[in-house]
C-alpha cells in the first residue's frame, strides 16, 4: 500500500481524472472530497461488505438450516451444545 | 414497504413485504414484491441484542423521512430488523452493523449502514438466548 502524508486542503491525484482532497481533519474523523468520472463508483467500503452479506443472506436455499436454527432459538439447544 | 434506494446489492428491489408467521416466530421474512426469489430472513434487532442502539446517518434519516436531529426510537418510530445469514458449517450471524430500518408511519425503509457503531455485519447469533413463547 502506498502511504502519503497530506494536510488539510491538500490533494492526491489518481490517474488523470480522480482527485482526492483532504477537506477537514477532525479529532476522530476526516472529511474527504472525491472528484471522479461518473463511470467510477465511489462508495464507503461498508456498502460493499453489506452488499456481499446481503447476497449471501438472500440464498435461503438451506431451509433445513433455518429450521434447525429456529428450533434452537425457540426451544433452546437440545443436547447439542456446540 | 418502500425502499427508495433498494438495499446494497439489491438496488432494484424497491418494494418489500414483511411476513411473520406463528410457525417461524420471531423471524420476520422480507419478501421482494418484484422478485419472488429475493427473500431475507430477519430478526428484530432488539431481540438479538437487548438495548440495541441506532446510529443512523443523516442521509438515511432523510430517506426514511425522519427528523435529522435525533435518533428514532425502535418500536415507536421505526421497525429495526437485522438480516440473518446462514452459512454451511458456521454459526448463524446477523447484520447489526446495517439493520433494515422502516419508518412505521410512512413504511419507507432503507438499510442503514452505521460506520460509527460498534456492531459487526456478522454478529454471531446468540441462539441460546431463547425468548419464551
Amino acid at each position: 500500500m502506498l502511504v502519503m502524508r497530506r494536510r488539510a486542503g491538500e490533494s492526491i491525484l489518481i490517474g488523470e481524472d480522480i482527485e482526492i482532497q483532504i477537506i477537514h481533519i477532525g479529532e476522530s474523523r476526516i472529511k474527504i472530497g472525491i472528484t471522479a468520472p461518473k463511470s467510477v463508483a465511489v462508495s464507503m467500503k461498508e456498502v460493499k461488505l453489506v452488499g456481499q452479506e446481503n447476497l449471501a443472506a438472500a440464498q435461503l436455499r438451506s431451509m433445513a438450516a433455518l429450521r434447525n436454527m429456529l428450533d434452537r432459538l425457540i426451544e433452546g439447544p437440545a443436547g447439542d451444545e456446540k | 414497504m418502500v425502499f427508495p434506494d433498494g438495499i446494497p446489492a439489491f438496488e432494484q428491489e424497491k418494494r418489500f413485504l414483511a411476513v411473520r408467521q406463528p410457525i417461524s416466530e420471531p423471524l420476520v421474512f422480507l419478501q421482494s414484491l418484484a422478485n419472488p426469489n429475493v427473500c431475507f430472513a430477519t430478526l428484530p434487532a432488539p431481540s438479538v441484542c437487548p438495548g440495541y442502539q441506532l446510529n443512523i446517518a443523516s442521509d438515511d434519516l432523510e430517506t426514511l423521512g425522519l427528523e435529522k436531529g435525533r435518533q428514532p426510537s425502535i418500536g415507536d418510530d421505526v421497525l429495526c430488523l437485522a438480516i440473518l445469514s446462514l452459512t454451511e458449517n458456521a454459526p448463524p450471524t446477523v447484520n447489526l452493523l446495517a439493520p433494515i430500518v422502516v419508518n412505521v408511519r410512512t413504511l419507507r425503509g432503507c438499510q442503514a449502514i452505521q460506520p460509527d457503531s460498534s456492531y459487526s455485519h456478522r454478529e454471531v447469533l446468540p441462539v441460546r438466548e431463547a425468548p419464551c413463547s
